[in-house]
């Protein structure tokens, strides 16, 4: 995916900006039953639905020390009074870490997650399927925008971070169908990016 | 990955109680006396880490026991988490028309709840309601709190692992900065007795006043308790009164012990009198509490409890002696808390000594 520098304030999803960067559908699959960290959440999940958010559409954009990446799927659920949509954006935290299942107790990702009810976003370390850690903030932020039964959210960090990295992973979580943690969609395999 | 709690990483000795249900009035200074030392702030308004429901009942959260959660041959059974409504609680009140807008003598305070303001279900919602027809109806009270399980499922069940069980005394914590609000842990506990704060996106639950152990003073339930019935101390301590209670008299029994994770609050069961015949003559032989729904409570060993317990009231009916009975009736105060006897107004609480001794914990697992 190419990743251009604009000069425009792209942290608002809905930014006239967006429209020149050209963006990606990307597939997305329910992290596996068996990666999933806990015996619980084994048993809970077997032969229920979950990771139901079949594609999103991501776009990415810098400004030179800031990345700007743009998550966008369909939601026609009605909300849960419980749980929250999510949507995450990750990057290998140096090892050869695995997108499908946001990393690996060895190899482990980092993570700008945001939630509908939370203010702003979380950077996170993640190890696996919802084995979240947090991390300091550093400039992680998030925002959102709900339309005709359709999230937009740019997800703004450290640019060295994403450059580093050289690649992307995305994943959504459907809060209606109380997804959390490890429950969400991710991307299988990661999106390499060509930063300008 | 799994958080599964070894029993080389298990506890080295484990705090308990016992709550004696015959000597529960249901008066609720427990649940105050958490609630207002624990449970003050916002997102904590609908929670009651410590709780007295009427039995039977729907308790807290409604319906919690066909909630699923714990183990069964070892294995987790899916739950169901407990959403807001099902707490209920947490209202908000007119105060301010009744106490100061001039209409107390035509209005009166009404609860509102969060949201959409119906007031459906609380902590005691179903208080004193019981069960039977007179004049043979009965009730008792249950108090309810985490119950610090020798095999959490809580903590085995959560994703990131915030969650763990202490080294030094069993006690069930969470790390809250580690925390990500997922709740598979209230979904898990078949207690049903962890709460969502929904204002800070975590997960919460009794303590069992760690800081107060610490120090040397029992929890605030145990200690505010008028009825002297709630003894706290360490359950492997063969000199004191929870050990002889439960492993060696047999009188106090977990809750629900067919959800497998091994309680550590344990419960000598309510002695119900007599029933009555339709003219109004005792029946003897049949005990107005149903001794099935004991054992649908503590399990199959509450008959052998009860059946110890009237014994003993035989014994001393006699003119006999029953050091049960004696370690029950509790005439001195300080033997309820076994090593955790201090009195928490001795303590230095200056803010600054209060910040030295808990700043590190319990962020570091012990474990």
């Amino acid at each position: 995916m190419r990743v251009q520098r604009s000069g425009a304030d792209l942290t608002d999803p809905k930014a006239d900006g967006w429209a020149q960067a050209a963006s990606e559908s990307v597939a997305l699959a329910p992290m596996p039953l068996e990666a999933q960290p806990t015996e619980y959440i084994r048993v809970k999940w077997a032969d229920l639905p979950y990771g139901t958010v079949p594609e999103a559409e991501v776009a990415a954009a810098h400004d030179g020390t800031r990345l700007f990446v743009r998550i966008a799927w369909a939601d026609a659920d009605e909300p849960n009074v419980e749980f929250h949509d999510a949507a995450g954006a990750f990057f290998p935290a140096g090892g050869d870490a695995p997108a499908a299942t946001m990393g690996s107790a060895a190899e482990p990702v980092n993570l700008w997650y945001w939630q509908a009810n939370l203010l702003g976003a979380k950077n996170l370390l993640s190890r696996g399927p919802g084995a979240f850690h947090p991390r300091a903030a550093n400039g992680v932020s998030a925002r959102s925008a709900l339309d005709d039964g359709r999230w937009a959210v740019v997800l703004t960090g450290a640019l060295a971070e994403a450059s580093e990295a050289g690649k992307l992973g995305v994943a959504v979580w459907n809060g209606s169908n109380e997804e959390r943690a490890g429950l969400g969609a991710a991307s299988p395999s990661w999106i390499n990016l060509e930063i300008d | 990955m799994t958080h599964v709690m070894q029993p080389e990483t298990g506890p080295q000795s484990q705090v308990a109680m016992v709550f004696d249900l015959n000597k529960c009035m249901g008066c609720q200074t427990c649940s105050v006396a958490c609630k207002t030392l624990w449970t003050t702030e916002e997102g904590e308004e609908h929670q009651w880490w410590c709780s007295v429901n009427t039995q039977p009942g729907q308790g807290t959260p409604k319906n919690w026991e066909q909630m699923g959660g714990g183990f069964r041959d070892g294995k987790p059974v899916p739950g169901v988490q407990p959403g807001r409504a099902d707490f209920g609680g947490g209202w908000d009140f007119n105060y301010q028309e009744v106490f100061y807008g001039g209409q107390g003598n035509k209005t009166h305070l009404r609860p509102t709840e969060p949201g959409d303001g119906r007031t459906e279900w609380g902590m005691n919602w179903d208080e004193d309601q019981g069960g039977g027809e007179w004049p043979n109806a009965y009730y008792f009270y249950l108090p309810r709190l985490c119950n610090h399980c020798t095999r959490p499922v809580c903590a085995e069940a959560c994703p990131t692992g915030a969650m763990y069980k202490r080294r030094e005394d069993g006690i069930v914590l969470r790390n809250e900065d580690e925390c990500q609000g997922f709740r598979f842990c209230m979904e898990a506990c078949p207690y049903k007795k962890i709460y969502f704060n929904y204002a800070r996106n975590v997960a919460q639950h009794c303590i069992l006043c760690y800081p107060r152990l610490e120090e040397g003073v029992a929890p605030a339930c145990a200690r505010q308790c008028p009825g002297r019935l709630v003894f706290v101390g360490m359950l492997d301590d063969k000199e004191g009164p929870i050990h002889k209670l439960v492993n060696e008299w047999g009188v106090a029994l977990p809750l629900h012990p067919e959800y497998g994770t091994g309680a550590n609050i344990f419960y000598v069961p309510p002695m119900a009198p007599y029933r009555l015949n339709d003219d109004m003559s005792i029946d003897y032989e049949t005990p107005r509490i149903p001794p099935e729904y004991l054992e649908s409570l503590f399990g199959p060993k509450v008959h052998v409890a009860i059946d110890k317990l009237h014994s003993e009231l035989a014994t001393v009916r006699a003119g006999g002696t029953s050091e049960i009975l004696d370690t029950l009736i509790v005439y001195k105060w300080q033997e309820l808390f076994g090593p955790f006897t201090k009195d928490p107004a001795s303590l230095d609480r200056r803010p600054e000594a209060v910040a030295v001794k808990f700043t590190s914990k319990p962020a570091t697992p012990s474990a």
